[in-house]
């Protein structure tokens, strides 16, 4: 009903992402096995409301800043755009390819190595593996981890882990990339070489949402912001508009916890 | 015979293939021996067993060692076979969150690894022919039909376990005690002949002691089991798939939140 939070015309084709009233619930008693019956027969009971009525529009070629406390849907959001998880309600329309959600240290198995854990991930996004063998020294040269390739994951650092995910992803060459909190870790260098990443994305008119905490980030990175709180959409707008709206929303948490 | 959905994984043959050989790499990964340990394992559980039993004569067939070598690899590699199922979804946790994928492939790609031990324990059992003077005749040409059947039931039991086992850790050590129980109640350290009563009403309800019992007459006793054995057996596996399988895509969706 209230799709159009852009307020422009737009047409589809320069549409990368619309949401139309996405909600998201998780039972709480998630588990056991009331929890299996549950899932089986379809009733679910104690529901904790994730993502409330979300709708939103993105087009090609935008930037987008997703900005809210933890656990305020964030991530649950983007493995929604990713259809990792299905919404109870509403549809998200995905114009082109998504790349994996990024996060850091998911998806890979720490008891492989660099070169063994991009085969198996290239395989899983559908590469065939001589395509994804062919493309292993590219990825570890722009993740510049060159002396780390034959070390087992698990002996990795946490921001070593994420230059390998980002490298990785962008091997697939998406139309979409998701990026939730993988760019804090990394050093400056490769924040840098991120940055040019973005960047180069843009130009090519394809599509970033990124999740961060730092406001910097997004002043100097997106076009627009979401800003959720407690699983509804409290404002999309520039950064401007919205980065003062989210210092608010994280004082008043504050002044919740002290009192 | 199998039902869509299962067909369409054909397709993933290449990338089932690579993770179920990298499965088999994980587990070795470290040991000196490496794969020979997947030759080894039954091997030495094969002699204690024949050192004791055949000391102790509780039979006194010639072919013992054959027999028991049978019973041993096929229990054995069940174990280890539903092992890796039972957690092949859990253990895969950050894939199934960090991108959309095929996820009917992870009990495939478990009971996959089992296909490749198979591959080698067979092996272990035509090694094991000549030096225990035994030629077997032409009946075997029949081994491929039980393993088939065994695959099938390994991969069937996988889907159950490892969807219940996202819900019920219990089920790992249930799963264990149960196994466990099933080296004593199938006719791996004895034969049908000689036992009666609750063993044989177990044998009844027992896939794997039936499908022991099958090799045992194709290998060992060179008979055809009568066709109402192979069509009971049959459908005892096809029907603990199709329902392994129906469980697992009730819960497949909801299983990715909760894992």
């Amino acid at each position: 009903m209230s799709s159009k939070n852009c307020g422009e015309d737009l047409r589809l084709d320069s549409l990368a992402i619309k949401s139309q009233n996405v909600t998201n619930t998780f039972s709480l008693n998630q588990k056991g096995i009331s929890g299996i019956l549950g899932d089986i027969n379809n009733n679910q009971q104690n529901q904790f409301v994730a993502l409330d009525n979300i709708s939103f529009t993105i087009l090609k070629g935008e930037t987008i800043g997703l900005m809210g406390l933890n656990g305020s849907g964030k991530t649950t959001l983007l493995r929604i755009i990713s259809s990792i998880y299905s919404p109870d309600s509403g549809t998200v329309n995905i114009n082109g390819n998504i790349a994996p959600l990024l996060q850091i240290g998911t998806g890979f198995n720490p008891e492989f190595n660099a070169s063994e854990n991009i085969v198996q991930y290239g395989m899983l996004l559908g590469f065939s593996k001589s395509k994804i063998k062919s493309e292993i020294d590219n990825i570890i040269e722009f993740a510049e981890l060159k002396k780390f390739k034959n070390l087992q994951l698990k002996n990795y650092s946490t921001g070593m882990r994420a230059k390998l995910g980002f490298a990785t992803a962008l091997q697939v060459n998406p139309d979409i990339l998701l990026v939730d909190e993988v760019l804090s870790v990394g050093d400056e260098a490769f924040r840098e070489k991120s940055f040019q990443a973005f960047l180069e994305f843009k130009k090519n008119h394809k599509t970033v949402i990124l999740t961060t905490h730092s406001t910097k980030m997004i002043s100097d990175l997106c076009d627009r912001v979401i800003l959720l709180n407690e699983g509804k959409i409290v404002k999309i707008g520039t950064p401007d508009q919205v980065i003062p709206l989210y210092k608010i929303i994280v004082q008043e948490h504050k002044n919740s916890k002290r009192d | 015979m199998v039902s869509l959905p299962l067909i369409s994984l054909w397709d993933k043959r290449s990338l089932i293939l690579h993770f179920s050989w990298m499965n088999i790499k994980l587990r070795f990964k470290g040991t000196y021996l490496g794969l020979l340990w997947a030759a080894l394992e039954p091997l030495f559980m094969f002699s204690i067993l024949y050192v004791v039993f055949s000391t102790i004569r509780i039979t006194s067939k010639e072919d013992f060692a054959i027999y028991l070598m049978v019973g041993v690899l096929l229990y054995h590699l069940f174990s280890r076979g539903t092992g890796l199922g039972l957690t092949s979804i859990t253990q895969n946790a950050g894939i199934l969150k960090s991108l959309r994928t095929n996820r009917e492939i992870f009990p495939v790609i478990a009971t996959g690894s089992t296909c490749l031990f198979l591959f080698v324990q067979i092996g272990v059992l035509f090694g094991l022919m000549p030096i225990f003077n035994f030629v077997p005749s032409w009946t075997i040409v029949l081994l491929p039909i039980v393993l088939g059947l065994f695959l099938v039931l390994v991969l069937g039991v996988n889907y159950l376990l490892s969807t219940l086992y996202v819900y019920v850790r219990d089920v790992q050590p249930i799963w264990n005690v149960l196994v466990y129980a099933l080296l004593f109640v199938s006719p791996v350290l004895w034969r049908i002949d000689q036992v009666d009563g609750i063993l044989l009403e177990i044998q009844k309800i027992n896939p794997i002691g039936q499908i022991i019992e099958l090799a045992h007459k194709i290998v060992v006793f060179g008979e055809v089991p009568p066709l109402n054995e192979w069509l009971y057996t049959t459908a005892f596996v096809f029907g603990i798939l199709f329902f392994g399988y129906a469980v697992f895509q009730k819960c497949q969706v909801k299983i990715v939140v909760k894992i």
